[in-house]
């Protein structure tokens, strides 16, 4: 009986943890349009613009390519989900994950490795020759990302002696914000995160001219439902990176039920401060600066990678293990 | 159209194929769970071959294991082939070199399994190469076969000769043929004779693993090859070479060095960085996956570089975690690599060309096929919901444990650099398949047989479709692929051990978690998003209308990574623009692009070259003068005098 129990007040917790961040990913978009018009000098949009259009796409007619197959409408459900399914092993506001043990680092980069696989298959289902310009550019950045991310991850692994990214969060608690390796990985990060997001100087989430669109390009056949869920899906990974970062830089460690309602309300609303404050570093990195060729993304992400590198051996070094 | 009687023969023999791999299943459970120590010692045979040789058998849990995959390999191609092969017939293409050749490579995959002396194993791997190189050869009429099947036939004697001098040297070392006798007799060896032999048998199965750079005849031959035949030999014949890996290597030369391992895993590096990256040039539909063999063949020469590493160093858990990634790997990619062959084998049948550009489209002519094809690159590009990425997880955090547990040293920059590479392999490995995927399956069509093309025949359909039921079982029920897998761990495993389930913990029943969460969030949200209104429309096409040259070719969809990687590759282009004498407008426009194979280049080039200067050296020997010849017998003469007396 009290097995069934706990397994119950799991399960609703890990329902929880999915809602918490399906309400509070378009919120983060719109906080983030408001702070890019703010460093823009205008009036932007309502910052629950995002939810607003989320509903008016939802509520409209689908217009569906010819050439599409039955993949083509699979595609955003499955984006949305395996978004989802990485949702499942990112620390919370409470640093607690519903999927956790040893190796879901791992688990994070390949869930999302599930949309990469089916947005850029469905790129190619219009057969214009955007679709499969966007598919391309998206493969390429992909694979250029994927060894800098897990390389990051690694060395906190290494930092923390553990492999569970709850287990990382609430390890870094104890680690000085100054401790080298600790700084380059967040460097490295913050540069993955920006390639992940798609945003400037990777990609442009703003335009939708044939020569610079990397994730848009892909989308230019959907409409209606299926837009909606992929732009969705697409809120909620933003939304997990920042969740990330914020817990490796401000780490606020495992909380409790028994640090009473009030410590529960606090540490949701710090997360809530610190998530913010990421996005608007992000807004103003994407004011900033421009967005560069394609073919300049290898050098970014290079340097990406190179400052994992530098961590790991950095670690080893302030350890006096090499 | 064809006769009845080869028909029948084709039903009977396939039938009977199936029937021996189901049989030798059932027999395989039965006596696993019959238990007993045979799973540790061994179960021992021997055949009388006359002259006073005994050929000797072992059946021990590690050859059970690999028994099972080449059994599992076996009904499922044979199955296949039982739809393939009537192509054949109606071509009125004689099959009985095809039938012989399938029975005796099969049979000869059994021997080598099997084999327990030194005497046994050559014989029987002697066999295996010669029966697959029939099978590649079989559809001679193509030049590009015939090379294929000739380049096939001198690399893989290139190994034997390396295998054969080790065994000769073992055999001299330790008077006997037995491994048992071997393995007593290797902690007597001087390091020297160790890493010897160590390196023979590297190079020997490393040729038929298909290790770079020893792989240059892995793509040609696994593409030429009729497709059951291909998904036999990339499922399980490159499996068998890394079974001897274990039997003699790991078994029989007993810890060996570290430098074994770090040999292991960088090899293993390479040949997955370099699989895949030409894998992602090419746009031949069963070259492409000929190259992703390669890429598999490495990551399990990682995982098996990381086990050593972790034996030698004395991490019990390290070794572990490799040792499963290795077993759960070979598993998966034989179920997923041969589905994908089978996909392949379908779209060549339907449409007669196995040129990327040429297709698109197909997921709409032949929905089945698809089907099967996008669940193998779900699981080939190791992604969660199938098992491609738990053997994947299980070698991350091999090497993980691995660094973390060394006390100091350089190898602790240095292993974690092998997952950054194995990220970007897995990074490169879904551009790969998106390629061959997308352009075949999606889009328009890009030529009239891709338009005209049809669903194969049933059987080739249910194949890949019944094992793509069995790769969700093995991520479905864990416990049963664990089952599995502690059966090669039994024998491998010294000392005191742990049950597999202590080791590993929980994640790898998350397998089974991850799926079904997956599924019911899907269904859900599937549920959720129903809407009725939706219009098929033309793709936007900026106001002109669309033709499928339009879409983006296959050449063009990774052009991007060629571009990066233009050194490794050695690619190049050349674009001759015609304009006639105008300076404005362009009357033709010839394009040329080319990706070199660069270890032809850097590897075997200087190689051949050098053998073929030796060559002349010696011809210098005959002059075609009478007197020098005399003159060598004299000399001939005196030294045997000398020598003898």
């Amino acid at each position: 009986m009290d097995e069934s129990l706990m397994v119950l007040t799991r399960l609703l917790m890990g329902l929880g943890h999915l809602a918490l961040f399906l309400v509070a990913a378009p919120l983060l978009q719109g906080f983030i349009k408001t702070s890019k018009a703010f460093w823009q000098m205008r009036q932007g949009p309502s910052i629950l613009q995002p939810y607003r259009d989320l509903r008016k796409l939802l509520n409209k007619e689908e217009l569906i390519s010819e050439h599409a197959s039955w993949m083509f409408l699979l595609t955003p459900r499955i984006a949305l989900v395996s978004t989802l399914m990485a949702a499942l092993v990112i620390p919370n506001a409470w640093g607690w994950a519903p999927l956790s043990g040893w190796g879901d680092l791992f688990l994070f980069g390949a869930s999302l490795g599930l949309v990469r696989l089916f947005s850029t298959l469905s790129g190619l289902e219009g057969a214009s020759t955007f679709g499969g310009m966007g598919s391309s550019r998206e493969l390429f950045v992909g694979l250029l990302t994927e060894p800098a991310l897990l390389l990051g991850l690694i060395v906190l692994a290494f930092i923390t002696g553990t492999t569970s990214l709850q287990g990382m969060t609430s390890g870094l608690v104890t680690i000085s914000p100054i401790f080298i390796p600790r700084l380059l990985v967040l460097i490295a990060l913050v540069m993955v995160s920006i390639a992940e997001m798609g945003r400037i100087p990777v990609d442009n989430p703003d335009t939708h001219l044939e020569l610079t669109m990397i994730h848009e390009g892909m989308l230019l056949e959907y409409s209606g439902t299926s837009l909606a869920l992929l732009s969705f899906a697409e809120q909620v990974k933003q939304l997990l990176l920042l969740c990330l970062l914020a817990q490796i830089v401000w780490p606020s460690g495992l909380i409790s039920a028994s640090d009473g309602l009030l410590g529960l309300l606090w540490a949701l609303g710090f997360a809530g401060v610190k998530v913010a404050v990421l996005g608007f570093f992000f807004a103003t990195v994407e004011s900033f600066f421009v967005k560069r060729r394609l073919f300049l993304l290898p050098n970014y992400l290079a340097t990406s990678t190179a400052a994992a590198i530098l961590a790991l051996v950095s670690l080893w070094f302030i350890r006096g293990q090499i | 159209m064809f006769s009845k009687g080869s028909r029948s023969i084709r039903q009977l023999l396939m039938s009977l194929s199936i029937g021996l791999a189901v049989v030798g299943l059932i027999l395989g459970t039965v006596l696993t769970f019959l238990g007993g120590e045979w799973h540790k010692t061994g179960l021992h045979f021997f055949t009388e071959a006359g002259a006073g040789i005994s050929l000797t058998w072992k059946l021990d849990g590690l050859t059970a294991f690999f028994l099972c995959i080449l059994l599992l390999g076996q009904s499922f191609s044979s199955l296949y082939a039982l739809g393939y092969l009537q192509e054949y017939e109606e071509k009125k293409k004689p099959l009985r070199s095809f039938y012989v050749s399938w029975f005796l490579f099969l049979g000869s995959m059994f021997g080598v399994l099997l084999a327990d002396d030194g005497f046994t194993f050559l014989l029987t791997w002697e066999m295996m190469s010669l029966f697959s190189f029939f099978l590649v050869l079989y559809e001679h009429e193509d030049l590009q076969n015939r090379k294929a099947a000739y380049i096939y036939l001198i690399m893989t004697h290139v190994g034997t000769v390396f295998l054969t001098a080790a065994v000769l040297y073992l055999y001299a070392m330790s008077g006997s043929f037995a491994f048992e006798v071997w393995a007593k007799a290797a902690p007597t060896l001087t390091i020297i004779q160790l890493n010897l032999l160590f390196i023979a048998f590297f190079i020997g199965l490393g040729t038929k693993a298909g290790f770079v750079p020893f792989h240059i005849w892995l793509p040609y031959a696994h593409s030429a090859a009729p497709s059951p035949v291909s998904s036999l030999m990339s499922g399980v014949m490159v499996k068998v070479a890394l079974y001897l890996f274990i039997r003699l290597v790991w078994l029989t030369l007993g810890p060996g060095p570290v430098w074994w391992g770090w040999l292991f895993l960088a090899i293993g590096a390479l040949s997955a960085l370099i699989g895949i990256l030409y894998a992602s040039v090419q746009s031949d539909i069963k070259k492409l996956l000929a190259f992703s063999t390669i890429e598999n063949v490495g990551i399990l020469g990682m995982a098996l570089g990381s086990a050593f590493l972790a034996r030698s160093w004395h991490n019990a858990w390290a070794m572990d975690l490799a040792l499963l990634a290795f077993f759960w790997h070979t598993l998966q990619h034989m179920l997923f690599k041969s589905m994908l062959f089978m996909g392949a084998g379908n779209i060549i049948q339907a449409t007669h060309t196995r040129n990327l550009e040429r297709l698109g489209g197909l997921l709409k002519r032949m929905p089945k096929t698809g089907l099967g094809a996008l669940i193998g690159i779900i699981g080939i590009t190791a992604l969660p919901q199938l098992g491609g990425f738990w053997g994947e997880l299980l070698l991350f955090q091999s090497l993980w444990v691995n660094t973390s547990q060394l006390l100091n040293g350089w190898s602790k920059v240095v292993l974690p650099l092998f997952i950054g590479l194995l990220a970007l392999v897995g990074g490169l490995s879904i551009a790969t398949f998106v390629k061959w995927f997308g352009i075949s399956f999606l889009g328009q069509a890009r030529s009239l047989v891709a338009e005209k093309a049809k669903e194969a025949h049933p059987v080739q359909v249910i194949t890949p479709l019944i094992m793509s039921g069995l790769a969700v079982l093995s991520v479905l029920w864990p416990a049963g692929t664990l089952a599995l897998i502690n059966l090669p761990l039994l024998v491998m495993r010294d000392g005191e051990t742990l049950g597999i389930g202590s080791v590993i913990g929980k994640p790898i029943h998350m397998t089974s978690v991850y799926l079904m969460i997956f599924s019911l969030l899907l269904l859900t949200v599937v549920i959720l998003s129903k809407r009725k209104a939706r219009r098929v429309t033309p793709t936007w096409n900026c106001g002109s209308p669309l033709t499928p040259s339009m879409q983006y070719s296959a050449t063009g969809l990774t052009k991007p990574i060629r571009i990066l990687f233009a050194k490794v590759l050695g690619s190049h282009r050349q674009v001759d623009r015609n304009f006639e004498g105008t300076p404005y407008s362009l009357h033709s426009l010839n394009y040329e692009g080319e990706i070199k194979a660069v270890f032809e280049d850097i590897f075997y080039r200087p190689l051949i070259r050098g053998l073929l200067w030796v060559a002349t050296q010696i011809r210098k020997l005959q002059e075609g003068n009478i007197h020098l010849y005399l003159g060598y017998l004299l000399i001939t003469m005196i030294v045997v005098l000398i020598l003898a007396r």
